[in-house]
C-alpha cells in the first residue's frame, strides 16, 4: 500500500507541475485602458505588431473595442473574435453605424458635412440607384429616369438639392419579369461600395468605409509617385488615396448590354506603368488625368455624396475640366479661406501635404466646394498638390491661350478632341 | 498508532469484502473528495466573480485570462462539477444494483437521491452564472419551462428570475441559489448522509450469522485506500483542467436574442431531446419528475433485497428494481448521445 501512496503521489506531483507547466504557456495579457472607454482590453496582447490606424485615431484614446467589437477581455482567439463587428472590416455598411458612427465621431453630428455615414448610406456608390434605375428604364420596367430603387431601402429626410430623392426602396430581383432584367438582377447587383469584389487580387478591397479609405492596391510605377509611395498597409485609414484604390472597381473593364455580363479590359496582365495601368486601352484622358490621382480633383461630396439620394452619377459629379481650368472667357472659380472654421482647412489637417493659411485662395467647384490642395500663384498660374504623392504641379488657366473651345460646351469629350494623351 | 481526526471519522474496522473497488467503485468517497474540490475552488472564484449581467461574463474572462492560475482554478471547478455528477450516478445506481438501500438504509437512499438532485440543479444554476452566449438558450428555454407548470407556472418563474424575463434579479437568484440554496445546504445534507451510513450500520452487508467472510480491515487501512483514490483522482481532474478548458463565450448582449447555440448543458440534454416530442410540461417537467418519484419510490414499493444477498452485485431479490434503474438509465444515455449529434 505504502508504494501505491508513493506512486499516486509521485502522479500528483507530476501533474501539478504539468499543470504549472501549460498555465506558464499561456500567454500574459496586455492590457490596454482607452482614454475613450476607460475599458481594459487585452487585443494588444496578441495584436502589439498591428500598426495605428491613423493619426486621428490614436490607439491609447480609442483602443480597437469601440471600433472592432469583439470580447475584450479573452486571451482565446476565437472568443475574443466572436463578436467582431463585420469580421475583419467593421467599416462594413451594415454594421458602420455601431462602429464609425455617434455625433462625436462619424455619424448625426449638428455640422452635416460630418455626417459622413448618411452621406455614404446616400451616395450613389453605396445605393447604385443609377445603374438600377437606368436598367429599368431602359428595358421599359419604369417610365421615368429618376431613381425608385436601391442595393437596399434608404430615406432621406433633408432633401436639399434639386436633383434629390426622398426615398429608394430596396430592388427586388424576384419581381422582375423583363430576362434582361435579371440577368442584370443575376450579374450586376455586385458593383457597389458595400458588395464583396470580384475574385482575383486586381479586385481586392474591403467594404463599406474601407473599401476607399484602406487601400489595399499598390500604386504601380513606385518612382512617379516621388520615393513617397505609400506602403501597403491594411491596418489603416487615410484621406491620401491613390488611383490604385479607385481602380479596384473604376477602369476595370466595361459591362455588355447584351449579355450583361462584365468584360474585363483586354490589357491583361495590367500594364506596370502609369500611363497604361490607369485607364484601359479604349479610354481617352488628358495628361492631368493620368498623372493625377483620382482623388486631386475629384471631391470628398463626389466620392461620398452630399446627403442627398441622387438618380444618377452625373447629378453628383461636379468636376469638370474648367473646375481647374476655366474657359477661354472665364477663369475658374476661385475662394479666399477667410474662415477659419472652413472645411477646407479641416480637411488639410487630416491630409496635410499643404500647409494651407487663413487668407489664401484656392479652387472651388460650381457648388462651391473648395479644392483645398489647390492654390492660386502670384503669376496667374494654378497649383495642385498630389493628395496620395506629395507632388507638385503647376498649370495655367485657359483664358488667354490659344484654345477656341465654346465656352458652353464644356465636357471632356471636348477637351480630349485636342488633348487626349496619345499611348 | 493514535487514530488521528481523519480516522475517527471512519469506524474502527469494516468488511474486506466490501470495501474493495470492485464492490464500492469508490464513488460515494471520491464524490466527497470532488466536493471538497468544488467548495475550495468555488470560494476562489467568488473572490474575483461580478454577479450582474453586465460584468458576470467579463469577470468570468478576467478569471479565465488574467488571474494567475485562475484559468486552472475555474478548469478544476468545471471539470470537478461535470465528474461529481458522474460519480454521484454512478454512486446511485452501485447501490441499487448491489441492493445496499435495503431497510435501516431507505432513508439515506432519499437523502442520497436528494443529494443528487442538488448536484444537477447546482450544475445547471453554475452554468448559468457564466452568463455569456453559451448560456443563454438553456436559460431563457429552462425558465420558460417552469411557466408551463399549470396554476403555479408563473409564479414559480417569477419567484425564481425575479422578473419577467431574465435580469439581474435573475442573476443575483442563481447565484445565491448556487451558493447558499444549493452548495451550503448540499453540504449538510452531505454530512447527514454520511453519518447516516455509520449510524445505520456501515456498509450494507449480510447479518453477522449469514457471513461467510469474516475478513474486516482496519480504519488506517480504509484511510490509506481513500488516500490513494484522492491522489488519482486529484492527478487525473488537474491534468484535465490544464489541457481542456471550460466552455466559455462572449457576452450577451440582447438577452432575448438568442444569438446563442440552441443546446442545454450536457446533463440536460436528455430532457431537451424529450422536449421534441410535444407538449413541454409533459415532457420537460412532469416525466423527469416522474422518474424522480419512481427511483425515490424504488425502496418502498419495489420488492426488497433479502439480507443473505446483501453485500455483492445483482442480489436475485431486487432483481426488478435493478431492470428499473437500468431502463432509466439506458434510455437518458440513449437521448443524451440523441441530443449531443450535431443538428441536421
Amino acid at each position: 500500500m505504502k508504494r501505491w501512496i508513493a506512486l499516486g503521489s509521485a502522479i500528483l506531483l507530476i501533474a501539478i507541475l504539468v499543470a504549472w507547466w501549460v498555465n506558464s504557456r499561456q500567454p500574459k495579457p496586455v492590457v490596454l485602458i482607452p482614454t475613450l472607454t476607460g475599458k481594459p482590453e487585452y487585443c494588444l496582447t496578441c495584436h502589439s505588431d498591428v500598426p495605428q490606424i491613423s493619426p486621428s485615431h490614436p490607439v491609447k484614446t480609442f483602443g480597437c473595442v469601440i471600433c472592432h467589437g469583439g470580447v475584450a477581455l479573452a486571451l482565446d482567439a476565437n472568443l475574443a473574435h466572436s463578436t467582431l463587428r463585420g469580421g475583419a472590416n467593421p467599416s462594413d455598411l451594415s454594421v458602420v453605424q455601431e462602429s464609425c458612427g455617434g455625433s462625436n465621431c462619424h455619424s448625426g453630428a449638428a455640422a452635416d458635412h460630418n455626417n459622413h455615414i448618411q452621406r455614404v448610406m446616400t451616395s450613389v456608390q453605396s445605393t447604385y440607384a443609377g445603374a438600377i434605375t437606368n436598367i429599368l428604364y431602359t428595358f421599359g420596367a419604369q417610365s421615368d429616369l429618376t431613381a425608385h430603387y436601391g442595393i437596399r431601402v434608404v430615406r432621406d429626410s433633408q432633401v436639399t438639392t434639386s436633383t434629390g430623392v426622398r426615398s429608394l426602396e430596396a430592388f427586388d430581383p424576384a419581381k422582375a419579369t423583363n430576362p434582361a432584367i435579371q440577368k442584370f438582377a443575376a450579374n450586376c447587383l455586385v458593383c457597389h461600395i458595400n458588395a464583396q469584389p470580384m475574385a482575383g487580387a486586381q479586385f481586392a478591397r474591403f467594404t463599406g468605409c474601407a473599401a476607399c479609405h484602406t487601400p489595399t492596391q499598390t500604386p504601380v510605377s513606385s518612382s512617379e509617385y516621388g520615393g513617397n509611395q505609400r506602403k501597403k498597409l491594411i491596418h489603416t485609414l487615410t484621406t491620401a488615396i491613390p488611383y490604385t484604390q479607385c481602380n479596384t472597381c473604376h477602369n476595370k473593364g466595361n459591362y455588355d448590354l447584351r449579355t450583361m455580363t462584365f468584360v474585363q479590359r483586354s490589357d491583361q496582365p495590367l500594364p506596370n506603368d502609369r500611363l497604361h495601368n490607369y485607364y484601359q486601352p479604349i479610354a481617352q484622358f488628358t495628361q492631368c488625368e493620368y498623372t493625377l490621382d483620382c482623388i486631386d480633383c475629384h471631391t470628398r461630396t463626389e466620392a461620398m455624396g452630399d446627403g442627398d439620394i441622387h438618380s444618377n452619377e452625373a447629378q453628383i459629379q461636379n468636376i469638370r475640366c474648367k473646375t481647374c481650368h476655366g474657359t477661354p472667357t472665364q477663369l475658374p472659380l476661385t475662394k479666399r479661406l477667410t474662415d477659419p472654421n472652413d472645411i477646407a482647412f479641416r480637411q488639410a489637417l487630416l491630409n496635410p501635404v499643404v500647409n494651407l493659411q487663413l487668407g489664401d485662395t484656392v479652387l472651388v467647384t460650381d457648388q462651391g466646394e473648395p479644392l483645398w490642395n489647390t492654390r492660386i500663384l502670384p503669376d496667374g498660374t494654378y497649383q495642385l498638390v498630389g493628395k496620395a504623392t506629395d507632388e507638385v504641379f503647376t498649370f495655367r488657366p485657359v483664358m488667354g491661350s490659344g484654345c477656341t473651345q465654346n465656352g458652353i460646351d464644356q465636357s471632356s469629350a471636348y477637351c480630349h478632341t485636342c488633348h487626349a494623351v496619345l499611348r | 498508532m493514535r487514530p488521528n481526526f481523519f480516522h475517527h471519522l471512519h469506524p474502527p474496522t469494516i468488511p474486506a469484502k466490501q470495501s474493495r473497488w470492485r464492490y464500492t467503485l469508490g464513488a460515494g468517497g471520491t464524490a466527497i473528495f470532488l466536493m471538497l474540490v468544488l467548495g475550495v475552488t468555488g470560494i476562489l472564484e467568488m473572490f474575483y466573480y461580478i454577479p450582474t449581467p453586465e460584468q458576470a461574463a467579463q469577470s468570468i474572462q478576467t478569471i479565465s485570462y488574467l488571474v494567475p492560475f485562475g484559468g486552472l482554478v475555474r478548469n478544476l471547478h468545471f471539470w470537478a462539477a461535470q465528474l461529481f455528477l458522474i460519480v454521484t450516478a454512478v454512486h446511485l445506481v452501485r447501490v441499487v444494483f448491489t441492493g445496499s438501500y435495503a431497510p435501516a438504509r431507505r432513508f439515506n437512499y432519499l437523502l442520497g437521491l436528494a443529494l443528487f438532485v442538488f448536484a444537477i440543479l447546482l450544475d445547471f444554476t453554475g452554468y448559468i452564472l457564466r452568463w455569456d452566449q453559451g448560456i443563454q438558450w438553456a436559460l431563457i428555454v429552462g425558465t420558460n419551462l417552469i411557466k408551463t407548470i399549470p396554476l403555479i407556472g408563473n409564479l414559480l418563474y417569477i419567484m425564481l428570475t425575479g422578473g419577467t424575463q431574465p435580469g439581474l434579479a435573475t442573476l443575483i437568484r442563481f447565484y445565491t441559489w448556487h451558493i447558499f440554496g444549493l452548495a451550503l445546504v448540499a453540504i449538510i445534507l452531505t454530512v447527514w448522509h454520511a453519518f447516516r451510513v455509520r449510524r445505520d450500520g456501515g456498509i450494507a452487508v449480510p447479518p453477522p450469522h449469514l457471513r461467510t467472510d469474516k475478513e474486516r480491515i482496519t480504519r488506517y487501512e480504509l484511510v490509506r485506500r481513500e488516500v490513494l483514490a484522492m491522489l488519482f483522482s486529484g492527478a487525473a481532474l488537474i491534468l484535465l483542467a490544464a489541457f481542456v478548458p471550460a466552455p466559455i463565450a462572449g457576452p450577451i448582449t440582447d438577452i432575448n436574442a438568442m444569438s446563442g447555440e440552441a443546446r442545454a448543458p450536457w446533463f440536460f440534454l436528455w430532457v431537451q431531446q424529450m422536449l421534441k416530442w410535444g407538449d413541454p410540461f409533459v415532457w420537460g417537467v412532469l416525466v423527469p419528475l416522474i422518474i424522480l418519484v419512481v427511483l425515490a419510490l424504488i425502496p418502498y414499493i419495489l420488492p426488497k433485497p433479502t439480507n443473505p444477498e446483501l453485500g455483492k452485485w445483482f442480489p436475485r431479490s431486487n432483481r426488478f428494481a435493478q431492470i428499473v434503474l437500468a431502463i432509466i438509465a439506458l434510455l437518458i444515455i440513449v437521448l443524451t448521445i440523441f441530443g449531443s449529434l450535431p443538428a441536421s
